[in-house]
């Protein structure tokens, strides 16, 4: 008798434990009849993770009554892993209602009617207060998706005493960027004593499609066709077989690592880097003794001016049962204040141009340097629904280059595989 | 009668406590297993769960014209191959090294094992910095050029990439199998060793003819989930190689997490992974059968 009343209790915990489990339903409306407004982003620096605690316990004092907002913190780790986490929530249909994504893949999204449109969440006037270079990266089939703070450029850091010694030229004006052919000698030069001549990103990530595609483009190419529609004759052409077997000509010279240490400029292991905006600001609080400076993207002979831009930005998910308290959440996330703060506390440049009154040090060399290249040379990633494919591939390709296989070989296969993903899901459409 | 009853009652409690193993079994295993092999048959975009559609065999044609799940399957038969004896002789031995009576062995018993409680990840981490290619920065290719020997690529050069990963895995693993082994020696009674050391075996005559035989059972057990452990590798080429370098290291399951979470193909990931299904169950009951024989 006494077995079956434990198995029985055993059994109700277990089925009890379940159904808490499964059919766990995400809270829409709270106990106080507010509307619950949940924020995904990747987890972030002390600065920023202060900023949201901040600007969360504002908004919601400021609407008490009608909407909360609570954010959920993602650990973005390297490469995928946020991505993954969306892909999963996808399935189970568990979105939260304010999503970050990662400029890229807006269109991504979009196509899948994942997001919805936004563009009635500002008027005409306000939305021009915002950088084309955003407003480009977050427009989809002629629609706004998704909304940014921040913006972000990469430029060639170098530093001073290395290219002192070595006696090389540092570019003053875009007119006088470095050519691909002066890179690749400085990069030369500079190699010596366990001092490698520049850093080229190998995150095998995100991080190479961001940073490389402006060899690309500079060489008079792109990844895919200005609609997003095709990879093959564009990564695979013979300008980009150029720009990849230029970049390996880098490694294969010994110029650049294929496994950089961690902050190998930083630390004084490498002589160059093409590095992103943010690296000002931690240059300049945690290395106050290196000697360092930045200059202009390199650009291929002949080649077109650009550099990368692109950050994250906020969109509204098809799972949100309150589209308008949504917006609310996201006019007050992007207004000019916040936006200004946000840029300010990340030390990346903001996208609203009012924010450039407030915050002056960009009218200042080094930012006024990366303001400069974000207006002016700045291209934003492909927008194509195919991008995951395309960035994952890109990736792969450049490894594998990089590690002896034929550059043209090695970006047919990108360009097929991200071809026949475009083909497959979306080409009907 | 009354004998019966009791029977008939008992069997009812036996019923009774099966049930929350195999509901959460059932829950948990059976119906996404089910699941997968429905999907294997669709058209599934992970992004678009709205939208799926039936597309018969087309997952499977596809499969098994197709270069990279090939490569996949040698790549994991290559690991296992290489990872289940490797790591099975590590661990015998080590068990027998510690199994002695020496002084100060608990010490080394748990730093033998301590790997096993690390984290894949973790470990995983710390070996990619171990084998960084580059002398300056990586560890072993500082040693080696030290000796006067060329530098390795390790993990960028893609014939050694996937050998690089079983030696981290056996050293991870091998602490695991060499508890097993150690009560397996335990087991082993004493007086076998003595009747052998009367007839006049040696250390290595009574290690063969005592020991081994004695482990028997033991070492097809250690085997078998070392086979199935193998077959499933994934952490360490998602954090050390992402598949690379030129395919040196993609795995079945790392084709199916690619396939299915980075190139949203869920449709078609669910297709391999009921293909690797089928694979390890025929290596699991083909094993079992040579193991009788």
């Amino acid at each position: 008798m006494k077995k079956r009343v434990v198995a029985a209790v055993l059994t109700a915990m277990l089925a009890g434990s379940l159904c808490v489990g499964c059919g766990q339903v995400k809270e829409r409306v709270n106990e106080d009849g507010e509307s619950v407004i949940t924020v995904w982003s990747p987890t972030d620096e002390p600065a920023i993770e202060e900023w949201w605690t901040e600007k969360i316990d504002a908004f919601n004092q400021a609407h008490k009554g009608r909407i909360h907002l609570q954010r959920e913190a993602i650990v973005r780790a390297d490469s995928y892993a946020y991505e993954d986490k969306i892909n999963a929530a996808i399935t189970s249909n568990d979105l939260p209602d304010i999503l970050f994504v990662d400029g890229p893949t807006v269109s991504v999204y979009a196509a899948n009617e994942i997001t919805l449109p936004l563009d009635d969440l500002f008027t005409e006037a306000e939305w021009d207060d915002f950088l084309d270079s955003s407003k480009q990266q977050n427009t989809y089939d002629g629609k706004i998706y998704a909304v940014g703070a921040t913006e972000s450029s990469v430029a060639l850091f170098y530093n001073a005493d290395m290219l002192e010694e070595a006696g090389i030229r540092i570019p003053q004006s875009k007119e006088e960027a470095w050519t691909w052919t002066e890179f690749y000698e400085a990069a030369k030069k500079l190699t010596k004593d366990g001092v490698v001549g520049t850093n080229i990103i190998m995150d095998k990530g995100e991080g190479l499609p961001y940073v490389l595609e402006q060899f690309w483009i500079s060489n008079g190419t792109d990844l895919v066709s200005e609609d997003g529609s095709q990879a093959d004759g564009y990564i695979n052409s013979p300008e980009g077989v150029e720009a990849a077997e230029f970049l390996n000509s880098l490694i294969q010279g010994g110029y650049a690592n294929i496994d950089p240490i961690q902050k190998e400029f930083h630390n004084e292991r490498a002589a160059t880097m093409l590095g992103g905006s943010w690296e000002v600001a931690t240059l300049e609080n945690d290395y106050p003794d290196l000697n360092w400076g930045i200059t202009y993207f390199p650009v291929a002979e002949n080649g077109i001016l650009s550099s990368p831009t692109g950050d994250w930005a906020a969109s509204v998910t098809k799972n949100t049962q309150d589209m308008e308290a949504a917006k609310e959440v996201l006019r007050f996330l992007f207004s000019e204040e916040n936006v200004t703060t946000y840029a300010k506390a990340i030390s990346k440049p903001p996208t609203r141009k009012s924010s450039y009154d407030v915050l002056t040090e960009y009218n200042e060399y080094p930012r006024s340097m990366i303001k400069e290249q974000l207006m002016e040379t700045g291209h934003p990633r492909p927008r194509t629904p195919s991008y995951s494919v395309l960035s994952a591939e890109f990736s792969e390709a450049m490894l594998n280059i990089f590690t002896g296989v034929d550059a043209k070989e090695a970006l047919d296969a990108a360009a097929a595989a991200t071809d026949k993903d475009y083909n497959k899901y979306y080409a009907q459409e | 009668m009354q004998v019966s009853v009791d029977k008939k009652s008992e069997r009812k409690a036996a019923y009774l406590f099966i049930i929350p193993a195999v509901v959460l079994l059932a829950a948990f295993l059976l119906y996404p297993a089910l699941q997968t092999v429905r999907y294997a048959f669709t058209d599934y975009n992970i992004m678009r769960p709205d939208r799926i559609k039936f597309c018969g065999f087309n997952n499977f044609i596809e499969l098994f014209q197709d270069k990279d799940f090939w490569i996949a399957v040698k790549n994991t038969l290559h690991f296992t191959i290489l990872v289940v004896p490797f790591q099975t002789v590590l661990a015998l031995a080590l068990a027998l090294l510690i199994s002695s009576r020496r002084k100060g062995v608990s010490i080394f018993r748990a730093a033998y094992f301590s790997p096993q409680v690390t984290s894949m990840v973790v470990v995983a981490i710390l070996w990619t910095v171990l084998y960084n290619s580059n002398p300056n920065s990586g560890l072993l290719n500082a040693l080696l050029v030290n000796l006067g020997m060329e530098p390795c690529g390790f993990l960028n050069d893609p014939k050694s990439a996937m050998n690089s990963i079983v030696f981290m895995s056996a050293w991870q693993g091998a602490g695991y199998q060499m508890m097993i082994f150690l009560a397996g020696l335990q087991g082993i009674p004493k007086d076998q060793y003595e009747a052998a050391s009367i007839d006049g075996a040696g250390k290595i005559k009574s290690f063969l003819y005592v020991t081994l035989p004695g482990l028997k059972n033991v070492i097809s057990y250690v085997i078998m989930i070392t086979v199935i452990q193998a077959m499933k590798l994934f952490t360490q080429p998602y954090v050390m190689t992402k598949g690379g370098p030129q395919n040196a290291t993609r795995t079945l399951v790392y084709y199916v997490y690619e396939q299915g979470f980075q190139k949203r193909n869920f449709g078609y990931a669910c297709a391999v992974a009921a293909v690797f299904f089928v694979i390890v169950i025929s290596l699991s009951v083909g094993m079992k059968k040579i193991i009788k024989a």
